[in-house]
């Protein structure tokens, strides 16, 4: 590098540490997710700088969101280091998110797709969808997705409780508002607790993400090993597992893209992942695949052929991010297999395994006759040895699984105006079509 | 000469403004009422385009969770109603509302009891539309039911051969609303015995046709080829409790108001009628009046259901309908004896025709055996 390089270099350092040292400044008064994430030390890679790993911060906590945390700025452990479910809006929260009546037909809750046993994600590639139809997508989990300021795959929601309207729309929940807003309403519990929490006469169904988002906050995994090693504890780590972070930072340029406490750097790459299979085997994904694409408004030219995720460019419908999706963060792994947006890959081996390939071939190239892979990925040349212990490092941002127990959903309530009115009556019977379900 | 001319004059002048006194009464007084037809022939359909939107019309990936079909709640065999007092509506939802029959719908100018779809003389393609994407029916997201049928390699040659073209969801309306269209009743006793067949119907009815439009005074609202006016009135009819003491259906009913921009949806304990759609307080509790045709196939009756058969029906009438503020004039107790009220129901009878009934209505009702899902190769097929 010459002189004029070092010394660009030397001051784009200082101004990025300082603008850091500002914007970290300026979260400890205001919980700005943007800047709580931006961090103070960075990592050179070939001569980039990158944002070095770290230990999980406490999580942003929205300004205007009543939401309780500890002392130290965590949402604060119950006695078996599970999340504290006691403030009202977390409550609230929990019990919605296993509550079906946030789907069309009351048969599909959050943690239908965020099961608390698979990691509060899904074990299977491909997410289940809504009945008649199915995914597209693995199903992430929301562990730590506190921390996350672009949600989804592609990034289309930059904030949990936007992230819960948009899931409970489409194939996820196939809900409307008109109609859950009224089922909340009719529930004297929620009545109860929205107005506690909230303050309104009825439950508003904004708030009722809000809430959602509120319980999501306190679903953080932050005392891991690599979390107690980056805080000091330098037993935290085994040897092969330190070993795994050296070469994550190194060799294997892992820090490139998965960087900072979440290790991501939530842009966008297109790193070649191979075609899943279940795509050939399943009418149900094929159409509801289509129709990601079709409701996203991608022009026609790119609707018919893109045999791929698209990701990135649904959202933006530049040609440059075809196939690009939000670099995954690497926590919580051990329990949120399978892995990718297409979840093709079932272990963390077979994820070593392909970047050490130097990533997959470009589907864009294969489609469209152009390349968006990044030029990033290049093989890696990594002995078994090293292989393992990557993954072996991998496994160290994982801490406790959190198991919460099943909430109770409260019942639905008559008005008492309707009962004054008509009054009580014994529940009416019928319905043959229930009967024939039975 | 003076004096008379002036008399004259005076005369002329006083029996212009009698004339014009009676000539006014007569314009402002109650019009006769449209005098009941037989329904008249409609424009021929294509039945390329009849038969798929059969196929759709009994398939359960025209929902959300592809779970029910329009058959659902107007079954074939239930006079194309569900012989409920209150609809199902989608899974996980009870509407609040009474099912109508869907047959002879072409005639019609309104939809919906409280009238806030056009029928089938106007665009009955958004009633369609309604009531395949609101929540409480088959909550259905177009875009997806598009791509559902693209899935369908049988009915993507059927959209090819009826419209030229892939798939689509204003297409899917169009094919659906023109199968709803060709439900017309089939040799129907009264419409035969108007087109001049005195014994299509029994003396007991032709007596109570006379009632119909006489002493019981039904033709005022019921009249023409479709025996309805298809104008709101309000009956009287009470409230059937269940609409607000069973929780979904309350729960339905207030995303209705909600959709519709009805204040103060959480405090209506009453069905507001076609007030929901006028905002005129005169509309509270009237409903648009129903077809008399097929009528003793779609029992219960009433918008809630309330009344189980004929007989009650006539008998409520008899008794000059129930209370409400808003309640028709027309609507007084009419003194029938138990002959008159058994002739009003023979009557009533010889409005329904042959079961309308698709002759391959036993594969209809089969999901298995509708047009089925194809796999494609992903990587090859274009999509």
């Amino acid at each position: 590098m010459n002189k004029e390089g070092k010394m660009w270099r030397h001051r784009m350092i200082t101004w990025v540490s300082l603008v850091a040292a500002v914007a970290f400044a300026a979260s400890a008064f205001a919980a700005d997710p943007a800047a709580v994430m931006k961090n103070r030390k960075t990592v050179s890679f070939n001569g980039e700088e990158f944002p070095a790993l770290a230990h999980l911060p406490p999580p942003p906590i929205l300004p205007d969101l009543k939401q309780r945390v500890g002392p130290d700025g965590y949402p604060e452990k119950d006695s078996k280091g599970m999340p504290k479910l006691d403030d009202p809006i977390v409550k609230l929260g929990y019990i919605m998110f296993f509550d079906q009546r946030f789907s069309g037909d009351g048969s599909v809750s959050c943690a239908t797709c965020h099961v608390p046993k698979e990691g509060w994600g899904l074990s299977s590639a491909i997410s289940r969808g809504y009945p008649g139809t199915s995914h597209w997508r693995n199903s992430q989990t929301i562990v730590n997705s506190a921390y996350l300021g672009k949600l989804f795959w592609a990034g289309d929601s930059l904030e949990l409780g936007q992230q819960g309207e948009d899931a409970n729309t489409g194939l996820s929940g196939n809900a409307k508002t008109d109609m859950v807003e009224e089922r909340l309403r009719q529930v004297p519990e929620y009545v109860r607790m929205f107005k506690e929490v909230f303050g309104t006469q009825w439950p508003i169904l904004k708030d009722a993400w809000r809430a959602m988002g509120a319980f999501e906050r306190v679903m953080n995994d932050e005392n891991t090993p690599f979390d107690r090693y980056m805080r000091g504890d330098k037993t935290a780590l085994a040897p092969k597992q330190i070993k795994g972070m050296e070469l994550f930072q190194g060799k294997a340029g892992c820090i490139q893209c998965h960087n900072g406490p979440m290790l991501t750097d939530e842009k966008y790459y297109n790193t070649g992942i191979p075609h899943n299979k279940e795509f050939d085997k399943d009418p149900l994904i094929q159409f509801s695949a289509r129709w990601q694409y079709y409701r996203k408004g991608v022009g026609e030219h790119v609707f018919r052929k893109a045999k791929f995720d698209t990701g990135l460019y649904s959202n933006t419908h530049v040609e440059e991010h075809l196939g690009l999706q939000r670099t995954a963060p690497l926590r919580h792994l051990v329990y949120s297999a399978p892995y990718m947006h297409n979840g093709t890959f079932d272990t963390l081996e077979d994820v070593v395994e392909f970047y050490n390939k130097g990533g997959g071939p470009d589907p864009v190239l294969r489609d469209f006759g152009f390349s968006t892979k990044t030029k990033r990925l290049k093989p890696l040349n990594l002995t078994k040895e090293e292989k393992e212990a990557l993954v072996a490092f991998l496994e160290s941002t994982s801490g406790k699984e959190i198991i919460l127990p099943d909430p109770k959903i409260p019942d639905d309530g008559v008005f008492p105006g309707a009962i004054a009115k008509f009054g009580k009556l014994a529940p009416e019977k019928f319905i043959e079509k229930e009967k024939k379900k039975e | 000469m003076r004096n008379n001319r002036r008399f004259a004059t005076l005369v002329a002048g006083l029996a212009v403004a009698v004339v014009a006194l009676a000539g006014g009464l007569a314009v402002g007084g109650p019009p006769s009422p449209p005098p009941l037809a037989p329904l008249p022939e409609l424009k021929p359909q294509r039945p390329e385009e009849v038969e798929l939107g059969k196929l759709l019309f009994f398939d359960n990936r025209t929902s959300g969770d592809a779970d029910i079909r329009c058959s659902q709640c107007h079954d074939p065999r239930k006079g194309w109603a569900d012989g409920l007092a209150l609809s199902d509506g989608y899974p996980g939802t009870k509407y609040f509302r009474n099912t109508k029959t869907i047959l002879n719908v072409a005639y019609s100018d309104l939809l919906y009891w409280d009238g806030r779809m056009d029928g089938g003389k106007g665009d009955l393609d958004s009633q369609v539309r309604d009531a395949l994407t609101e929540s409480y029916w088959h909550a259905m997201d177009g875009r997806i039911m598009l791509q559902r049928w693209k899935q369908v390699p049988d009915y993507v040659q059927r959209f090819k051969a009826v419209y030229n073209a892939e798939p689509d969801f204003e297409l899917t309306l169009k094919t659906v609303s023109a199968f709803m269209r060709s439900l017309v009743s089939k040799n129907v006793p009264f419409d035969t015995y108007l087109k001049g067949d005195q014994h299509a119907i029994s003396e007991q009815a032709k007596q109570g046709l006379a009632l119909f439009q006489g002493k019981a005074g039904c033709i005022q609202c019921h009249n023409g080829a479709y025996l309805s006016d298809q104008k709101p009135h309000a009956l009287g009819v009470p409230e059937n409790p269940y609409v607000f003491l069973t929780p979904k259906r309350h729960t339905s009913y207030r995303a209705v108001l909600r959709n519709l921009g009805v204040p103060n949806r959480m405090k209506w304990l009453e069905d507001v009628g076609h007030f929901a759609v006028s905002k005129d307080r005169q509309d509270i509790g009237k409903f648009i009046t129903p077809t008399l045709r097929e009528v003793s196939r779609t029992a219960p009756y009433m918008h809630n259901g309330m009344l189980t058969t004929l007989d009650d029906v006539v008998e409520f009438y008899n008794k000059g309908g129930g209370s409400h503020p808003n309640k028709d004039l027309l609507i007084r107790p009419l003194g029938l004896s138990p002959s008159e009220k058994a002739a009003l129901v023979a009557f009533l009878k010889t409005l329904s025709g042959d079961e309308v009934i698709p002759p391959d209505l036993d594969r209809l009702m089969d999901q298995k055996k509708l047009p089925a899902y194809a796999t494609y190769d992903w990587l090859k097929v274009e999509n």
